[in-house]
């Protein structure tokens, strides 16, 4: 069996992982240092089938797995390719424990969880399952072969993780041939050979007696004053207890220095129920101040470095962390922080602190930096595995629009149609025929309640008790400031219960918004939002009263007129109003129904010239008309009077929401104002700036072509000039003149036909 | 897997004190959503002592009934929170990322999801 590394067949035994494949052929994964085996180090990442960044002690060889070091002099490139990673999904657990390692300490946790009635997970890397980190919530996250594990935990999480061996810092300790004993001792095992090999240990911790095949030619106890060679180590220098220095010819070198507790995910978890035992809770050792070397190689840091900063007055693991980038790597710390520790506690203790109150207050040996997850380099497919983008709503029609070929695209928070194709055709049939739009994204929200006239007066700037049951009216919907929020329309369905509407994308925050009042006012109204429980179709157009009377509409409504009736046997509410300034009728019906109800009038509208429209031509049709669309025309700071809207607004009622705002920004000087502006075509883009004599005055909100007009028509921002609108601006380079709206059919005679 | 279907819910909204004291029709699943809202799956309408409620047929929602153990599944699988114990229970919340009513019971769960929303929920959960 072999893996391919670096494009050579590398041949392995059943059960070995990638890096005693490796280490049996001669091969390094890496660059180079010191191996723990166990995957607490950086030194033998490697790319492995396209994912950079794997751990090869820790990953399974398997027949053709693709395996590619790292560069030399350089990081691994990550893949380019545009293609979708695979899923990877994940599973939600729950129990009352988690227990991470299953060493004896982890174990004796979980015996004693299960003896004391809790349910239990336990979790163990040596079974492949990788825990990354632990979330607000106790949520436990762990890597497995069949995808990630989302574990939910209602009591504790159990670290049992053990500890890491320290890892030498000295000069060369980037040559390959460096391991820690248990890594000797694994690889030994496993029959790699190690040559010649010179053990070098800070105590009586190492015995390798159990690991007969080893040729140890020398074991000492001292300290690593150099590692020498190129790439391969060649021999070693050592400071031995006796205070003698000694340069030994070897192939490897055995290096203890101490443990120190794989504690990172009890350090990100801080003020959650996470607690270590066994030696992951052990106080770590401190090796040797490191004076010469690298200090951290996954951010290439050397002890030199920390001097640096040092002198630079950055005297906190912290601060250290953040001026070097130490601890930040693939690793997360494991190798460097016991070394910087160390670094920090020897020069604080060799500083004079009367001299630097800074350095005074700081303990002698400082705690190690907070963690945070992930403690393992992951996929993008992994981090999102179990996440869910946000989804769009579609209305019950959007199954249809897709049939008739509609360009469909999100705007204002819905799937919507763009249009079917031909947009032009599409206007024309508004304008001389009859078409249908789908609409059911407006908001639709019933008040009912014995105060519902009383909280509505309240809330619109319009005299809602002169509104007739039966009758709608459009409003404004403004805030406490008095700018405009929204707008829709009021319609009466009895003197208890009105139904509201609002934009699209404005009816969540509608709903929240008419609750929020009608609690803080008292008010006994109740309020449900059926946005989304009724389909809305805009049937308009010269040919729409006609189109409807064949489907079933049996009296005339009149502008602005709404009631109930049967429409191709869909019983519907029919709103008669305009906002493409064409004879419009919405029928709002029940949503299970819009598919039925819309082929009804495709099919019966058929000779008529019927064409659906789509947003673009409903946008065309509105423009012309001069309808704002709030958000879009206005800005956040845009009141009745700068829309020019003033009529919408009854000053004369004892109060409404914003009044006293409106009352007192009525006292300034005006300083700008949303007009209209005509054009010869192209149509200048939405946003363009509006220039009078060489002078910024404003910008467009609104533009497009009229077709009926044969010229641009627009909305935009103009400022005033000496306290008057100019007449002639420059948009786009091009001349335009400012007009009243609505730019098409002044007295909307068409409408109200 | 089962589909999703559209529900012939009848949604109320009254006083919460009205709700409470509500006597719901035999063989009715009378949801409360919250403190002032009801769907109502039942072929006979409630008598409500709230003259102002509102109570309107609401065909908004889609759902299926499921194998309890499919309901585990798609939880495990979508949910980070957990099934509760008891049953029969009401519970709602986010499932796979989309706002979801679920009516559990011994054997079968009826979950639930705005139509709007009906075909993004059969897509990550594979109730096409």
């Amino acid at each position: 069996m072999n893996i391919i590394v670096n494009t050579m067949p590398v041949a392995f035994e059943a059960g070995d992982s990638v890096l005693v494949a490796l280490q049996r052929a001669g091969l390094h994964p890496n660059r180079g240092g010191c191996l723990c085996a166990a995957g607490d180090c950086p030194h033998c990442l490697a790319t492995v089938n396209g994912v950079a960044y794997v751990r090869t002690c820790q990953t399974l060889a398997q027949p053709g797995m693709i395996v590619e070091s790292f560069p030399t002099d350089d990081y691994p490139h990550l893949p380019t390719n545009t293609q979708r990673g695979p899923t990877v999904s994940a599973r939600n657990l729950h129990c009352d424990v988690v227990v991470i390692g299953m060493g004896e300490s982890g174990q004796v946790a979980a015996a004693a969880a299960t003896a004391a009635g809790k349910s239990v997970i336990t979790l163990d890397d040596k079974v492949g399952q990788e825990v990354v980190g632990i979330y607000p919530e106790l949520m436990v996250v762990a890597r497995t072969s069949a995808g990630m594990l989302h574990i939910h935990a209602h009591d504790e999480v159990v670290v049992a993780t053990g500890a890491a061996e320290i890892q030498p810092v000295a000069p060369g300790n980037h040559l390959r041939g460096i391991v820690t004993p248990r890594a000797a001792a694994h690889l030994a095992a496993k029959g790699v050979a190690l040559g010649r090999v010179v053990v070098v240990e800070s105590g009586d911790a190492v015995d390798l007696s159990a690991s007969p095949t080893l040729n140890i030619i020398a074991h000492l106890k001292g300290q690593v004053l150099q590692f020498e060679g190129l790439d391969t180590l060649q021999a070693v220098v050592v400071l031995d207890e006796n205070g003698h220095s000694q340069r030994i010819e070897c192939d490897t070198a055995v290096v203890w220095l101490g443990l120190t507790p794989r504690d990172l995910l009890v350090r990100m978890a801080a003020g959650l129920k996470v607690r270590a035992v066994g030696d992951a809770a052990r106080e770590a050792d401190l090796p040797p101040c490191p004076d010469a070397g690298m200090v951290c190689s996954c951010s290439n840091v050397s002890a030199a470095d920390l001097q640096r900063v040092w002198d630079q007055g950055f005297h906190e693991m912290e601060l250290v962390k953040r001026a070097t980038l130490v601890g930040t790597g693939p690793c997360q710390g494991v190798v460097c922080v016991p070394h910087m520790r160390s670094f920090l506690a020897t020069r604080t203790a060799a500083a004079d602190s009367s001299a630097n109150p800074d350095i005074a207050r700081l303990s002698k040996v400082q705690a190690p930096f907070t963690a945070r997850p992930v403690v393992r380099q992951l996929t993008l497919g992994e981090v999102a595995a179990g996440a869910h983008h946000h989804a769009t709503p579609r209305t019950g029609l959007d199954a249809e629009h897709r049939r008739l070929g509609a360009v469909m695209d999100r705007i204002g928070g819905w799937w919507r149609p763009w249009h079917y194709g031909n947009p032009l055709a599409e206007y024309w049939a508004v304008r001389e025929a009859v078409s249908i739009g789908d609409v059911s994204t407006l908001g639709k929200i019933i008040v009912s309640g014995p105060d519902a006239l009383a909280f509505l007066e309240r809330l619109y700037p319009t005299k809602v008790s002169s509104i007739a049951v039966g009758r709608s009216r459009y409003v404004l919907i403004l805030d406490e400031r008095g700018y405009v929020m929204d707008d829709g329309l009021i319609c009466k369905d009895s003197d208890t219960r009105y139904t509201l509407t609002f934009t699209s994308g404005g009816s969540s925050h509608a709903e929240m918004w008419l609750r929020d009042w009608a609690e803080g006012w008292n008010m006994d109204v109740r309020i449900l939002n059926q946005t989304m429980s009724l389909g809305a179709i805009n049937v308009t157009g010269p040919l729409a009263t006609q189109l409807l009377q064949r489907a079933g509409l049996t009296q005339p409504y009149k502008f602005m007129q709404h009631g109930h009736a049967s429409i191709a046997d869909v019983p519907c509410r029919v709103y008669r109003l305009s906002f493409t300034g064409e004879v419009s009728y919405e029928l709002h019906h029940p949503v299970d129904q819009s598919a039925k109800l819309w082929r009804t009038l495709m099919t019966l509208g058929a000779d008529l010239g019927i064409r659906p429209h789509g947003l673009q031509t409903l946008l065309q049709l509105r423009l012309e008309k001069g309808h704002v669309i709030v958000g879009q025309d206005t800005d956040f700071d845009s009141t009745p009077r700068r829309i020019g809207m003033e009529w919408a607004l009854r000053m004369d009622k004892a109060d409404f929401l914003g009044k006293p705002a409106i009352e007192r920004t009525n006292k300034t000087v005006l300083d700008k104002q949303l007009v209209g502006f005509e054009m010869p075509a192209p149509a200048p883009f939405e946003g363009a700036n509006i220039m009078h004599e060489g002078e910024y005055v404003g910008y467009v909100t609104s533009s497009t072509y009229s077709p009926v007009l044969g010229k641009v028509v627009m909305l935009g921002w103009l400022k005033l000039v000496n306290g008057t609108l100019p007449s002639e601006v420059m948009i786009d380079g091009r001349p335009a003149r400012r007009v009243d709206v609505p730019f098409y059919d002044k007295e909307g005679a068409r409408a109200k036909a | 897997m089962p589909k999703l279907n559209y529900l012939p819910f009848t949604r109320i909204v009254a006083t919460p004190a009205a709700l409470d004291v509500t006597i719901w029709p035999t063989e009715a699943l009378a949801l409360r959503t919250a403190a002032d809202e009801v769907l109502l799956l039942s072929s006979a309408p409630p008598t409500l002592v709230d003259p102002h409620a509102i109570v309107v047929p609401d065909s908004g929602f889609v759902g299926a009934w499921l194998p309890a153990e499919a309901v585990q599944a798609i939880f495990e699988q979508h949910c980070e929170w957990a099934l509760p114990a008891t049953r029969s229970v009401f519970v709602q919340g986010a499932v796979a990322g989309i706002a979801a009513k679920l009516w559990l019971e011994a054997e079968r769960g009826l979950l639930i999801v705005p139509a709007a929303y009906g075909h993004d929920f059969a897509e990550r959960t594979g109730l096409a």
